[in-house]
């Protein structure tokens, strides 16, 4: 049986495509895999991209997902302070803004805070303290912790002040430069409020944050302080934490504008890059398309043309009792192997493309994975699809047209 | 499978046929299992027309044709490649053979389709019509006469209810006719089939058990 259906099938061959011209063919299939390519090679762009903002892959280099957010201090509003708080509504929608997975306020200080390091030195300053939620801290040192028992208040600065310190003003001063071990060891005295009712802590510096552009104390500590010596139960935040999906999201970056936000704008450098992605990804994408295009018309064209070369032997075919749909499947089982081969090869292309660029990245300390993702497959599967469908209908309409 | 015709003509005929008495345009006829029907057909009454129309080529007609329960017009095309493959086997006039394939493969591709005959039997037929030594000519290069008898051989490598005829003997000599009438009358018998002859002048190339003017 199995050999009756290879001698049917050369005769049928022998009628059907023997005046074909190869020509054309490797032409349209050239162009199909090519334009395969392209359209994988747009969506990897457009995926890779988005691996390396909001994948799972550890991509720390990229800087963190977490924005504080405070509103614009302008000449309108710089002699009203009430104005750059944070209402709660304000909160809520923010909360709600697109690619914002988590909110949290940095409460800062209503009293008075002083400084003094050990006595001896005669080194004293007025200062500042914020406290943030625990869950937006990149650093939680063992004893983050505080009770209004507890005499000693543990202290989290900014990387960026000693940073400001160590290579701004220690250089230019003759003054020496601080490890942050060594500041760690420091102790000194926290003397909050005034006048009688004030309290003096011992407090130490527990770690740095790379995050937080601030001096953070446990939010226990700043809310107690707030009660007891600037009488407020509750003040409104300056200054909002949030946790962001991918910070060089169009809607998100025009929701910040749109409320006169700012933000530490370094964190958005990815919204340009982003910009260019897109340019490159919707540019690849579209020349993709037009070659898909081309190619699946010049292929299609072909498959017409061999059909109207054969039209004597297909009528005559027919005449002898081969039915149409027997045929068009003839003809389908010809073409379609031609086609699964090229998008195999366009997806071998992919996958060597993709290992190459997780290799590469890797030089950056950035993480690619190894292998194509779903959206790209996805996107060999549709466009396969669709060649095939065309085709097919090609085909029958080919066929249909004869008899 | 029984072939009921009624009141069938073909459009470019209609007015010339208006002017005579056909025995079949225009009639209400039934052609029952088995039968062997000659059709006698002048030139220009439209005997291929006739043929081609039963066999389902030709949808310029007004009336309706039965094969059983299917219908022309109207028939699918894929239910008109079943009737020509299983139910109704033609001889063409013009013996439309494929010019580029050889005599053997010529009956091949036919004989594939349904498998019904066997390649022995195939070679015995070529034999039994003097074609042996042609098997592996190519169809273009054949006279008339041995196109002819490869158009016989296979329109008899299916199965079939009725085998139409269109002067399927015009190009033999008496001793082939023979030899081919006896070829068809066995197949046709085996079959249990009917057939339907169409041809100029009157002949008693088989035991027709009707005659018909067209």
């Amino acid at each position: 049986m199995a050999v009756k259906q290879r001698q049917k099938k050369r005769l049928l061959r022998k009628l059907l495509l023997s005046s074909r011209s190869n020509s054309r063919l490797w032409a349209a299939l050239l162009a199909l895999c090519i334009g395969t390519s392209l359209l994988l090679l747009s969506v990897m762009i457009w995926w890779n991209f988005q691996q390396l903002l909001e994948g799972k892959q550890d991509n720390d280099s990229l800087g963190s997902t977490f924005l504080t957010i405070s509103k614009k201090v302008t000449d309108e509003n710089m002699a009203k302070p009430k104005m750059t708080l944070f209402t709660d509504a304000d909160i809520d929608a923010l909360d709600h803004a697109p690619q914002v997975r988590d909110v949290g306020a940095l409460t800062s200080n209503r009293f008075p805070v002083y400084a003094t390091l050990n006595a001896s030195f005669g080194f004293a300053t007025e200062m500042f303290l914020e406290a943030v939620p625990d869950r937006f801290m990149d650093k939680k040192p063992e004893d983050w912790y505080w009770q209004p028992s507890s005499p000693e208040v543990p202290i989290i600065l900014s990387s960026e002040f000693l940073n400001l310190y160590n290579y701004g003003f220690a250089l230019s001063k003759g003054l020496p430069q601080l490890s942050e071990s060594s500041i760690e060891s420091l102790a000194f005295d926290l003397k909050v409020g005034a006048g009688e009712n004030s309290q003096t802590y011992r407090a130490h510096v527990a770690g740095f944050s790379d995050r937080i552009t601030s001096v953070l104390v446990p939010q226990s500590f700043i809310d107690y302080c707030n009660k007891v010596y600037a009488n407020e139960s509750y003040t409104p935040p300056s200054r909002l934490i949030a946790r962001v999906a991918d910070p060089s999201d169009k809607a998100f970056i025009q929701y910040l504008q749109s409320n006169n936000y700012t933000t530490n704008s370094e964190q958005l450098r990815w919204s340009r890059l982003r910009g260019v992605v897109e340019v490159v990804s919707s540019a690849t994408g579209l020349l993709a398309i037009l070659l898909l295009g081309i190619g699946a018309l010049v292929f299609i064209l072909f498959i017409e043309l061999t059909i109207a070369r054969a039209q004597h032997s297909l009528s005559l075919l027919l005449q002898i009792g081969y039915s149409p749909r027997y045929l068009g499947r003839f003809m389908m089982q010809h073409f379609f192997p031609l086609l699964l081969f090229t998008a195999a090869l366009s997806m071998a292309i992919a996958v060597l493309v993709q290992m190459a660029a997780a290799d590469w990245i890797k030089q950056l300390h950035l993480n690619l994975p190894q292998w194509p993702g779903l959206p790209v497959w996805g996107a060999l599967a549709v466009s396969t699809v669709i060649l095939l469908v065309l085709v097919s209908r090609s085909i029958i309409r080919a066929i249909g047209r004869t008899t | 499978m029984q072939l009921s015709l009624r009141q069938i003509v073909p459009t470019p005929l209609r007015d010339k046929i208006n002017a005579y008495n056909s025995g079949i345009w225009q009639q209400n006829i039934d052609l029952y299992k088995g039968e062997r029907i000659f059709i006698q057909a002048p030139s220009g009454t439209g005997k291929t027309t006739f043929i081609h129309t039963l066999y389902g080529l030709r949808t310029d007609f007004e009336g309706i044709i039965y094969w059983d329960a299917y219908k022309l017009p109207g028939m699918s095309v894929e239910d008109i490649s079943k009737l020509r493959a299983m139910y109704v086997s033609v001889i063409f006039q013009d013996l439309r053979l494929f010019p580029e394939l050889t005599t053997w493969e010529n009956l091949e591709i036919k004989r594939h389709l349904t498998g019904t005959a066997s390649q022995d039997e195939v070679e015995t037929w070529l034999a039994r019509l003097g074609m042996k030594d042609k098997r592996d000519s190519l169809a273009a290069t054949l006279s008339y006469g041995e196109q002819q008898r490869v158009a016989i051989i296979r329109a008899l490598l299916q199965p079939f209810e009725w085998l139409l005829m269109d002067e399927p003997f015009s190009h033999l000599d008496h001793a082939n006719i023979e030899k081919a009438a006896a070829l068809v009358s066995e197949v046709v018998q085996q079959n249990g089939a009917g057939m339907i002859m169409a041809d100029l002048d009157d002949n008693e190339y088989f035991p027709y058990t009707r005659k018909l003017w067209l």
